[in-house]
């Protein structure tokens, strides 16, 4: 286990340091420099600015100095455009919202997903089994971006329910919609994957066996059934992470949850480099951690995995 | 539905006839896949869509960009739907034609879908087939490749390279297709790795073809049923990821529109009631979808041999 834990991790932090160069010289290659502005700055303003972000060193020195600052200080260095902000500082605001509403809606996708998946393969061929996959096969083509502003219309507009935006400090009324918006598409996907593989199982000879000795059906499905057929429902989990986190863009702009969305955004249409990257590289790295505690998790259910 | 009802009766009659002939594996699979009704009504679909695409911009006298003067300033009122002012979508907040728009939305979010899926599916295939035809040491160090890139958070790196390149066309097309090149990579190889060690690759082998060849004349073609209905599950996640982009309007850009750029606008103007911006391109980004999908399933289930 612990071998194979290494070996997933030797894969993980190059992956993350790829991540780190790669974003750090398209950051170089950008026409225009992070301070060219409407005036013509003198050239000793000029050479002592790049001097004090360190953007007169070689390209191999500066690229060396951001992976040790990112990777051992965890400092992404200072905003170019807001002049009192480092790009902690904007992380640090923003992030706690959109881990808020990831996680709800992660959990809300997945739970409900494998319910529905699970319930539809059990009764097959039911009308529960009919809802759940008309329900996923609608759910598939309404993205976040089209699921938010059908929300905001039924929620809002019509019914008066519940606020078109803003957060609150996360109270629940403010919660609710962007975690329908976002985790919708994905429990579309984890109730058909659940849905499928929960039928491959069921149909497989030690089930038939399991219930020819007179076990109860609940006992089935729970002991025998549920967990191989939720193998291949963990290994898309890490996808299904990576998709809430880009999602939250969507959400942040069409909430106002300010969240790490807008900010991405905000900065990316500023051309705010060192945010950009700061973001990039801080998503990179949680779905590089995800996918390996997925990965850590598969291996340790499933027993025909040899690590 | 009456007319792929009646596609269909038709086809299943023509299948009593030439039976005799025996049925190349293309035949089979057409036949199976136009039994399919729900595969059937989402590739009359899509040939509407496309027909709508190509030819839509002939149906109305307004072009996408041209301003009318007459419904601005009251385009809740004036801009309604309507076939009198000859606005049959209606107009957008500026007083643009909404149906010329949606036509020319249409096409780009096609033509993105289309373009980023094959240049997924070239390069996938191609690289999967290497890898898996060469084996070993290049397989594991290519698919490890593979790995590396998979946790890449996409499309941030996307808006980023959009965001310091600026926006094109071209970019986006190229971008969104090389997001998607790594799933293609691996089915391909998986599909190669069972398809080399056949008879007739040994036997290609054997009489010295070099391997280049063999991918190409043998592996390639041997490829193409998964290929294909890989690709065509992949066109509407593309065009998901395109309008997601012009969503955040750091797509295509004006006077140019796309079905996530006509959504983002039709949402922003809902609270004034004018309902008619968001639905049109909403209903035929959601058939478009629809229609990909079941076409995707029914090709799956007519292609798949795990399936028969």
């Amino acid at each position: 286990m612990l071998t194979f834990i290494i070996k997933r991790l030797a894969v993980a932090i190059p992956t993350l340091l790829i991540l780190v160069i790669f974003s750090y010289l398209i950051m170089y290659a950008a026409p225009g420099g992070p301070f060219d502005s409407e005036r013509q700055l003198p050239p000793q303003v000029m050479a002592n600015l790049m001097a004090k972000y360190g953007l007169d060193q070689p390209l191999i020195v500066q690229i060396a100095r951001y992976v040790w600052n990112v990777v051992v200080h965890f400092d992404f260095g200072p905003s170019f455009i807001y002049k009192d902000q480092t790009v902690n500082d904007i992380i640090r605001q923003g992030f706690p919202v959109t881990l808020t509403y990831g996680f709800w809606s992660f959990v809300v996708a997945t739970s409900v997903g494998m319910s529905l998946g699970i319930l539809a393969a059990i009764y097959h061929n039911s009308w529960l089994d009919y809802l759940a996959v008309g329900i996923s096969v609608g759910a598939q083509v309404l993205p976040n971006f089209v699921m938010a502003p059908i929300l905001v219309l039924t929620f809002t507009l019509w019914l008066g329910w519940l606020p078109g935006g803003g957060w609150q400090g996360g109270q629940w009324q403010y919660v609710i919609m962007p975690v329908i918006a976002l985790s919708t598409s994905f429990m579309a996907s984890i109730s058909r994957l659940t849905r499928s593989s929960m039928l491959e199982v069921l149909n497989a000879n030690y089930i038939r066996t399991a219930r020819a000795k007179g076990l109860p059906m609940r006992r089935v499905i729970f002991r025998h059934a549920l967990k191989p057929a939720l193998l291949p429902v963990i290994s898309y989990l890490g996808p299904a992470f990576v998709g809430m986190i880009t999602g939250s863009v969507v959400i942040d702009i069409y909430f106002s949850t300010g969240g790490i969305g807008i900010f991405f955004v905000n900065s990316a249409i500023n051309r705010d480099y060192s945010v950009i990257m700061g973001i990039t590289i801080l998503t990179g790295a949680l779905t590089v951690l995800f996918n390996l505690v997925v990965d850590i998790l598969y291996a340790w259910i499933d027993p025909k995995i040899r690590y | 539905m009456l007319t792929s009802r009646t596609a269909a009766r038709s086809l299943e009659t023509a299948e009593i006839g030439p039976a005799i002939e025996g049925r190349s594996l293309w035949a089979d699979a057409r036949i199976r896949f136009f039994r399919n009704k729900a595969a059937v009504a989402g590739l009359i679909v899509l040939i509407f869509v496309a027909l709508f695409a190509l030819f839509g911009s002939h149906l109305t006298p307004w072009s996408n960009e041209e301003v009318d003067w007459s419904v601005l300033g009251n385009v809740e009122e004036a801009g309604r739907p309507s076939i009198a002012t000859r606005h049959f979508f209606g107009t957008d907040a500026l007083g643009r034609d909404l149906f010329a728009r949606t036509v020319q939305g249409t096409q780009i979010s096609l033509m993105v879908g289309l373009i980023g899926a094959m240049i997924a599916v070239v390069v996938g295939t191609i690289y999967g087939a290497t890898a898996g035809y060469y084996g070993d040491r290049v397989d594991n160090i290519m698919m490890r490749i593979v790995d590396v890139l998979m946790s890449v958070p996409y499309m941030f790196v996307l808006i980023l390279l959009l965001v310091v390149f600026g926006r094109s066309v071209l970019l986006l097309f190229v971008g969104i297709g090389l997001i998607s090149w790594l799933d293609m990579a691996r089915i391909a190889r998986g599909q190669t790795l069972s398809i080399k060690n056949k008879e007739f690759v040994e036997a290609a082998h054997a009489i010295g073809v070099r391997p280049a060849t063999i991918i190409r004349r043998h592996i390639v073609p041997n490829l193409l049923g998964v290929v294909i209905v890989y690709a065509t599950l992949l066109v509407p996640n593309m065009i998901i990821y395109e309008s997601f982009i012009s969503f955040l309007g750091l797509g295509v850009q004006e006077p140019l529109t796309s079905w996530g750029a006509l959504i983002s606008d039709g949402a922003s103007q809902m609270q004034y009631g004018t309902l008619w911006m968001l639905g049109f391109p909403l209903f035929f980004f959601v058939i478009t979808l629809f229609a990909f999908f079941f076409v995707g399933d029914g090709l799956r289930d007519a292609l798949d041999p795990k399936d028969r």
